[in-house]
């Protein structure tokens, strides 16, 4: 199961307010079980747009987008309970801001749960199971959503999401504005996430240290078009990554520099500093 | 004299805990300065009350040698201009023009006066071509750049950048960095305050706080050998000094590389 | 990217453009005046005509005017309907009796349902409607089953036709009178027109000076609100909100989901603009001069004559007739 896109293009309605950026001909996979995905690309490239029709927020202009079984075209199909697919693909937008409402976490987070009809009761077990999830305890449950540091807030509108069970998990730059540590906290969390419930996870962002030391395939968009599907690793090597106006990991700029300026051969693919130090000990030794 | 001499300034918001204690800050004139610290290190209270935007609860701020009161705010807000983190949310105007225009609307500048000024520091910043556009046309790193143009027209000597580029692609951010770079050889006293260790090191000296506290104030080459310092106040290092810090400092090869790391961190 | 007209302003050429906002304002006050002091048909008719040679003369197209009105077609119809129905003066022209029994009710539920379900396709609609319109009329004329449950008689007197026809005509002078000053001047000018406007009345305590500013920043966001409440409810369906359905429960819930983050993302933006605006020297109430001049000239100055003259004329045959 999980989504296919087939030939999908998004246009903007011609004559309303521009809302969203056009996307060409997209296809590709993403399966409903243990894939770990960066979608990454230039501002405007398409990738909000593209994450907003993986759970049927937007309709595809031309082709397809197959969502577990179902078949999202141009038209709206009355047989199909587009909301029901959002509980299978649960995306958490940017800004926590855009989600919170309710007076304390716990009524924030079954507002999900209790709008797919589930038992209020069940709905509150839920929620403390997720915020569990999401590395906040029960002493979260009665605070007021807006007294929270940003990264809670990030919490727990993620945990509002969880709250769905999705089988694909779908985050806009969810560690944007987070300090360093903020950033690892949250990265380590999904990994942590996916390896004890074997979700899919896709996160859009920026942050290219990141795709290289959490992801294991990277969507490339640019200009609309998707133009690489792959490994982190084959991206740095193969892809013309200034015209795709995207930056190589840290790690890897500061291993080139040395090498061009010491003439050495240390490989430059190492994901973190503790493996890039151990390649300049080799490379040194020879 | 300075051009920014903070003296044993406390600051508290409800009155019972400081969010400031104990600060003791001087900037000349031309420094570019990085102020450091994890979420919550009062940074950008330190920010406000740079502008008068906050009282301290003890203590003094001079701008220019002049002391900050209720009578000289006016006066001295116009030799210190601050950018902040949400572009969306500092611009006033409804075109570009408009916005650039506010800040000297303010201070009585003559129409004519204006209008120059306005296509200068548009110019300046790259948006001479855009000055009909509205804010909604306009990504974020547009709108943080006639933020620039717009304080830049009033005259100031010191600019503050509170957390201005962490909400904006890496591409913005570059283009950002190097208009500031731009700013900084022209005299312009720099105030950054940023989490990112990379744009720190843009600055010729880092001020590192912690805990609303200054926990280090020294000049970036000099900090910068002290690693210990930036994990204690819950800073992460530049990738270049994490790898540094495992390389061996007796053998001769590894010590070019540590050499060389120094240089890559250093030049900026 | 986002292109939202605001007000109804289009960018153009032409006299009406250039005229200071002021003026455009005052005239439109006083024309209205003039408009409404006027008795006959024929008085209307020749400032309908009047208000085409506007149109022409300031080169602005008759087609947008007439889309302006296009949101009071609704209420320009009831008018008209209502005075032809209800005015019971003059000469009597048509009478026509018209009775409900249960054969007309059954076949108008019948006509009505088969037009909301032909309307459904979209098509027609206007067409639609008329149609409906007559079919309703000839069942209560013509199908007669009894018992009868009610008579009404339908008169149209001489005065209604009259009476009708003047008031949509007044009322069209009207919405093309604003829908021309909208169109013509940008809001900023408009507020800061109005605002000099207002300067006279600080003498009985209204603040004018910043309410130009005032409106100008909240036009600024109109289009940044609307892309937030767009993201919102975007988020808010991602986690099962569908704000097309649901029981008035679960709709009241779906709007607190918006409103909600709407008003709060709203405070920490005042706040947030409050203090850059504090940092770039704004003081509310002081004087600040203005990129924008309003400069009036000798175009202004003839409008001005002239709006006075058409009121004097309207005034004279009032007084007269």
């Amino acid at each position: 199961m999980g989504i296919r896109f087939r030939e999908v293009s998004y246009h903007y309605p011609q004559n309303h307010l521009q809302f969203h950026q056009a996307i060409e001909k997209i296809s590709f996979q993403v399966s409903a079980k243990g894939e770990f995905i960066a979608l990454v690309g230039h501002t405007g490239s398409g990738k909000s747009t593209l994450a907003q029709h993986m759970n049927a927020l937007i309709f595809p202009t031309e082709g397809s987008v197959e969502i577990f079984g179902h078949s999202v075209t141009r038209k709206r199909n009355r047989k199909i309970r587009y909301n029901d697919l959002r509980k299978h693909v649960g995306l958490v937008f940017q800004f926590p801001e855009y989600q919170l409402f309710e007076e304390t976490v716990e009524k924030d987070i079954i507002f999900g749960p209790l709008n797919y009809k589930v038992p209020l009761d069940e709905a509150k077990t839920i929620a403390l199971k997720t915020l569990a999830q999401v590395g906040l305890d029960e002493s979260y449950l009665n605070r007021n959503p807006f007294n929270l540091s940003g990264g809670e807030k990030k919490r727990v509108s993620i945990a509002g999401i969880l709250a769905l069970d999705p089988d694909i998990l779908v985050l806009d730059e969810p560690t944007s504005g987070l300090d360093p540590e903020g950033k690892r906290v949250l990265m380590d969390l999904f990994q942590s996430i996916q390896f004890e419930t074997d979700k899919t996870i896709v996160i859009i962002t920026h942050d290219m240290d990141l795709v290289y030391q959490y992801t294991s395939r990277v969507l490339v968009m640019n200009q609309g078009k998707l133009v690489f599907d792959g490994t982190p690793e084959k991206l740095f090597r193969t892809a013309p990554l200034t015209e795709y106006q995207l930056s190589m990991p840290e790690t890897i700029k500061v291993l080139q520099a040395i090498n061009e300026r010491l003439g050495l051969s240390i490989d430059i693919y190492q994901k973190t500093a503790e493996a890039a130090i151990q390649a300049i000990k080799e490379a040194v030794r020879q | 004299m300075s051009m920014i001499n903070i003296q044993d300034v406390t600051f508290s918001y409800t009155g019972k805990r400081l969010i400031l204690k104990d600060i003791n800050l001087t900037v000349e004139q031309g420094e570019w300065v990085a102020i450091l610290g994890h979420n919550g290190s009062g940074k950008s209270t330190l920010a406000k009350l740079l502008v008068g935007l906050l009282e301290p609860k003890s203590g003094t701020i001079a701008i220019d040698g002049v002391l900050l009161t209720p009578d000289t705010l006016y006066e001295e807000r116009k030799k210190i201009g601050i950018v902040f983190q949400n572009p969306d949310n500092q611009f006033v105007g409804v075109s570009v023009r408009d916005d650039i225009a506010f800040g000297m609307e303010n201070l009585n500048v003559p129409r004519e006066e204006m209008l120059e000024k306005i296509q200068f520091y548009a110019e300046k910043v790259g948006m001479s071509d855009l000055l009909e556009k509205e804010p909604s046309t306009l990504s974020g790193g547009q709108k943080q750049r006639v933020a620039i143009a717009g304080i830049l027209a009033m005259q100031t000597k010191i600019m503050i950048f509170d957390e201005a580029t962490s909400m904006l692609d890496p591409t913005s951010r570059n283009e950002l960095m190097s208009y500031i770079s731009t700013l900084h050889d022209e005299g312009i006293t720099i105030i950054m305050i940023t989490h990112d260790m990379e744009e720190a090191l843009y600055a010729d000296r880092l001020v590192v706080l912690k805990e609303g506290a200054i926990f280090e104030d020294a000049a970036k080459a000099i900090l910068l050998r002290k690693p210990e310092r930036f994990r204690e106040a819950r800073l992460d290092l530049p990738m270049a000094l994490k790898i540094q810090s495992g390389l061996s400092k007796t053998d001769e090869k590894e010590k070019r590389v540590r050499d060389f790391l120094w240089e890559f961190v250093s030049a900026k | 990217m986002k292109n939202i007209v605001i007000g109804q302003y289009v960018p153009g050429d032409g006299f009406l453009y250039r005229l200071d906002p002021r003026t455009k304002l005052i005239a439109v006050i006083i024309l209205m005046v003039a408009v409404f002091l006027l008795e006959t048909i024929i008085e209307l008719v020749v400032a309908f005509g009047l208000v085409i040679l506007l149109l022409i003369a300031g080169k602005i197209s008759i087609v947008r005017v007439a889309k302006g009105l296009k949101p009071l077609f609704v209420l320009l119809l009831f008018t008209f309907f209502f005075q032809i129905l209800f005015n019971k003066e003059g000469t009597l022209l048509v009478e026509e009796i018209l009775s409900l029994n249960p054969g007309n009710l059954g076949l108008g539920l019948l006509l009505t349902v088969l037009w909301r379900l032909l309307a459904r396709f979209g098509k027609f609609k206007t067409i639609l409607l008329f149609l409906w319109i007559a079919g309703i009329y000839c069942l209560l004329r013509y199908v007669a089953i009894a018992p009868q449950w009610t008579t009404f008689s339908l008169q149209i007197h001489e005065k209604g036709i009259e009476m009708s026809v003047f008031v949509v005509i007044r009322l069209l002078i009207i919405i093309s009178l604003s829908t021309i000053m909208t169109l013509t001047t940008k809001p900023t000018d408009l507020t800061q027109g109005l605002e000099k406007l207002m300067r006279p009345l600080k003498v009985i305590g209204i603040k004018s000076d910043d309410f130009a500013l005032i409106i100008s920043i909240s036009l600024r966001y109109i289009p940044t609100i609307l892309d937030e409440a767009n993201k919102i409810m975007a988020a808010q369906a991602s986690r099962g909100a569908d704000f097309s359905e649901g029981g008035l429960k679960e709709k009241i819930k779906q709007v607190i989901s918006l409103l909600v983050p709407m008003f709060i993302i709203a405070f920490k933006r005042s706040e947030e603009l409050a203090d850059a605006m504090e940092s770039r020297n704004f003081v509310p109430g002081k004087k600040r001069t203005r990129i924008h001049e309003l400069s009036f000239g000798w175009k202004d100055a003839v409008t001005s004559v002239v709006i006075l003259l058409c009121l004097a004329a309207s005034i004279t045959l009032k007084v007269i007739g």
